[in-house]
């Protein structure tokens, strides 16, 4: 197994240790959002600068849930005390404020012109934001905080994890409170990372928490699991590599191995390839670069991490790609891939 | 998990509020009432500090009935070694009299804990041992008195004095039994802690004669 050295560190103080946030946005147009704190900073990968888009006063009040829209013309923000709202970064100005929870949002996911919030209240709502009246529907069925939410790729089907252990799967055209697509109760622990395959129709990982910590490979067609994985530690984050059939996982607490670590398994036989880590405590989130060869991890140690872990493209590259991959004790690792 | 296990087998709850989970090869109860649960998410998330409670393997029984993936900011305790007694007590809801105590005593290797040696222990090692206190405390109900009226519980933890107490936490009396039976349970031993169990209650009026 190779070990690879982070690329970047970037200090991120005031970043809120709290497992069921989702702070960190990486969107197409190169720019980073990510909350720490009460405040919500971009950072610009393409020439490093840092704007301040938002502060929120008054200390009882904090981002819980950034997520840039597809075309990154949007930024969604969604907050502890409920409120959720819609951002034009250009400009740095406030769009909307859209109403409906009544808990924090810890998870929000976009579908086109569709923003679906998970909330701590138990309920997800979509709100349609082309809409003076944005809320399009309600789905109660939750038991617990929806930590986790993702829309697939083709936008036809939702994944959204609980607090209760519960991972639903629903229809874009068919979502109502009691028509959910399947009802998978395989985790024992919080379902907070949700991750489509890029490579397979309707293949969705998912990763528990503490009690839990396995990746769970999903035919969301049959509802079935189709492989399942020990990592014996707390997911936080589930990553696919798109030149590679591999998927990233990152990870927190653990009572035996892969503690504050960041793993990469081969698919579909889900051997490990690999582990990164340097995190001086837990990982919370992750997110990976518009490009799809760079993946972020946001540390309880306050510092985000950058690997260039799912690159290059193109295996077995002439000498151009030397120094890229001068953080990889073994080369010829890279070539097999 | 222990004072989850030590709620159904006394009683305390009655059965229906419980859901099974199966863990460690023994049937483990889970509690559905609200109420209770909230109040062990918040006592285990305190105690786990980082996620540790007693030793490895303890902490895993926890956090899995604590139901939340986040520590709570306030003083490792445990981790620093400065927990030293973990104490449920089960009391007449009507009197408040004391009628059952479960004494949990910790000893930390301070070896691990002040320079970092690690013991060798097996988790299979590690979880027989879980489940031979799971075993006792199941069978406590054979010679512990009946517990036949409502009853609430409570929990004290005893630290070192100079740790700083969270705001959720009040200062407590010890809670004690006067002429308590006593009977001492298996301890169980990790590669950090050293956990020795004592279940003192209240002297049934039928022994005496």
């Amino acid at each position: 197994m190779w070990v690879q050295g982070e690329k970047r560190v970037l200090d991120a103080p005031r970043l809120r240790n709290d497992y069921y946030s989702n702070i960190m946005s990486w969107g197409i147009n190169n720019i980073l959002a990510v909350a720490l704190g009460p405040e919500l900073y971009l950072w610009n990968s393409e020439d490093q600068a840092v704007h301040k888009l938002l502060q929120v006063r008054g200390g009882n009040d904090w981002p819980t849930s950034v997520t840039w829209s597809e075309d990154a013309s949007t930024l969604a923000v969604g907050y502890m005390c409920s409120n959720l709202q819609l951002w034009d970064v250009e400009s740095s100005k406030l769009i909307r404020s859209l109403q409906g929870h009544s808990g924090r949002i810890a998870s929000t996911a976009w579908n086109g012109h569709i923003l679906t919030s998970g909330s701590r209240d138990k309920s997800i709502i979509n709100h349609d934001v082309r809409a003076a009246n944005s809320l399009a529907s309600c789905i109660k069925r939750h038991a617990d905080e929806v930590c986790g939410l993702k829309w697939s790729t083709e936008g036809n089907r939702l994944a959204s994890g609980g607090n209760e252990n519960l991972l639903y799967i629903w229809e874009a055209s068919k979502m109502s409170s009691s028509k959910f697509l399947h009802r998978l109760s395989d985790h024992c622990a919080a379902v907070k990372a949700l991750a489509w395959c890029p490579y397979q129709n309707n293949v969705l990982a998912s990763g528990g928490g503490l009690s839990d910590g396995c990746i769970k490979i999903w035919n969301t067609e049959k509802g079935i699991c189709i492989n399942n994985i020990e990592t014996k530690a707390q997911i936080c984050g589930l990553e696919w590599n798109r030149h590679h059939k591999e998927i990233l996982s990152g990870h927190g607490y653990s009572i035996t191995e892969n503690q504050n670590k960041l793993c990469l398994w081969r698919y579909p036989s889900m051997t490990k390839v690999g582990e990164l880590g340097n995190h001086k405590s837990r990982i919370i989130n992750l997110c990976q670069s518009p490009d799809g060869i760079t993946v972020i991890s946001a540390g309880a140690d306050e510092t985000l991490r950058f690997w260039d872990v799912f690159g290059p493209p193109t295996a077995g590259a002439g000498n151009s790609m030397v120094s890229d991959l001068q953080g990889l004790l073994s080369f010829r690792t890279s070539l097999l891939r | 998990m222990v004072f989850y296990s030590i709620l159904y087998n006394r009683g305390v709850y009655p059965e229906e509020s419980f859901a099974k989970v199966k863990k460690y090869g023994l049937p483990m109860l889970l509690t559905q009432d609200e109420g209770v649960k909230s109040f062990i998410t918040n006592l285990t998330a305190q105690l786990s500090g980082k996620s540790v409670f007693v030793c490895d393997a303890f902490k895993s029984i926890l956090i899995t009935s604590s139901h939340s993936e986040n520590e709570i900011v306030g003083k490792e305790w445990l981790e620093a070694g400065k927990l030293q007694r973990v104490v449920m007590v089960i009391m007449s809801k009507a009197t408040n009299e004391v009628l059952e105590r479960w004494n949990f005593s910790i000893e930390t290797d301070s070896d691990v804990v002040e320079k970092g040696v690690s013991r060798e222990k097996s988790d299979r090692e590690i979880m027989r041992e879980i489940q031979a206190i799971m075993r006792q405390i199941a069978s406590s109900i054979t010679y512990l008195p009946c517990l036949d009226e409502p009853c609430v519980f409570d929990v004290l933890a005893y630290t070192d004095t100079d740790v700083a107490v969270p705001f959720t936490w009040i200062e407590s009396d010890p809670k004690l039994i006067a002429n308590p039976q006593m009977v001492k349970l298996h301890s169980f031993d990790t590669k950090i802690h050293k956990v020795d169990t004592l279940v003192s209650y209240k002297n049934d009026e039928w022994d005496e004669q």
